[in-house]
């Protein structure tokens, strides 16, 4: 059960870590994140659709998405962009939120998406870094060792799931 | 962002609970075994009555259950929320996994109708 304790580990202590390789110019994917009308092309999984999306591409600015299921339920996300350096990096925040883009105070958890796009022989790299952590609480949280915890708090975890 | 809204409240209970370094050290304490209110004030500069509130949360979350043995009522860790937490986690990886073959598709389909265009033009 060794591998399932470690994968459980690395789930919690860097939350969700995606690399993939894609076959286009760097540009036209930096576009793809940064542009509504290419975004809610592919923003999803498959089925869902994007009826608004509405990006203030700045530091500061947001962002307010609704994700439409297959059934038509309605999903909307907002955030802030910390970090934009064209066209190579894009950090922001995500939340839940309504249609106004408040953020639901049901779900009160502050999430960091930092998405870093590598230039490759004509293709581009795209490697998606999703941090959660309750809300309000942000980097200070993280540096306070909240991901340490979390680490710790797996170990049992994976305990618990062999018992 | 993920599909299904399970147990919203369980998890900002969850989030609520552990975002307090002491309740994290309590949890951290009790990943090594059970023990008692008065062990667990013991590292902290807390009253009982202090201690007793961190715990009372992080029992309301459903992380701790308290023994109902007279005088040490000993504390012990669930790991079920824990798990939810993580459940969470892969919920998100599911997302960006799925979004990502989209993102692959829709460049490729950019890119074939930008060279059409250029054939035109």
């Amino acid at each position: 059960m060794t591998a399932n304790r470690d994968r459980t580990t690395a789930q919690t202590q860097r939350a969700i870590v995606i690399t993939r390789v894609f076959d286009a110019p760097r540009q036209l994917v930096w576009k793809a994140w940064t542009e509504p009308r290419h975004f809610a092309r592919w923003y999803g999984p498959k089925g869902f659709t994007t009826p608004v999306c509405r990006i203030d591409l700045r530091v500061g600015g947001k962002y307010l998405n609704c994700m439409r299921s297959p059934e038509g339920q309605d999903f909307w996300s907002t955030g802030v962009f910390r970090e934009i350096v064209a066209p190579e990096r894009l950090v922001m925040t995500a939340s839940r939120a309504d249609k106004d883009g408040n953020v639901d105070a049901d779900w009160p958890v502050e999430t960091q998406i930092s998405v870093t796009f590598e230039e490759d022989d004509g293709r581009t790299k795209v490697t998606l870094e999703h941090v959660g952590m309750p809300a309000g609480t942000g980097r200070d949280m993280a540096e306070a060792g909240w991901n340490e915890s979390l680490d710790r708090l797996a170990d049992v975890l994976a305990e618990s799931r062999q018992a | 962002m993920p599909r299904h809204k399970a147990r919203p409240d369980h998890l900002s209970s969850t989030f609520a609970a552990l975002a307090d370094p002491t309740r994290r050290a309590i949890l951290g304490r009790l990943a090594s075994g059970e023990a008692s209110v008065t062990e667990l004030a013991k590292p902290f500069d807390l009253t009982l009555p202090g201690i007793s509130k961190h715990l009372k949360v992080l029992q309301r979350a459903g992380l701790i259950t308290q023994g109902r043995r007279a005088q040490w009522r000993p504390c012990r860790l669930r790991g079920r929320p824990l798990r939810e937490v993580a459940d969470w986690v892969e919920r998100y990886r599911r997302f960006w996994e799925e979004s990502f073959d989209r993102l692959d598709d829709y460049l490729r389909e950019v890119q074939r109708k930008e060279k059409r265009h250029d054939g035109k033009s």
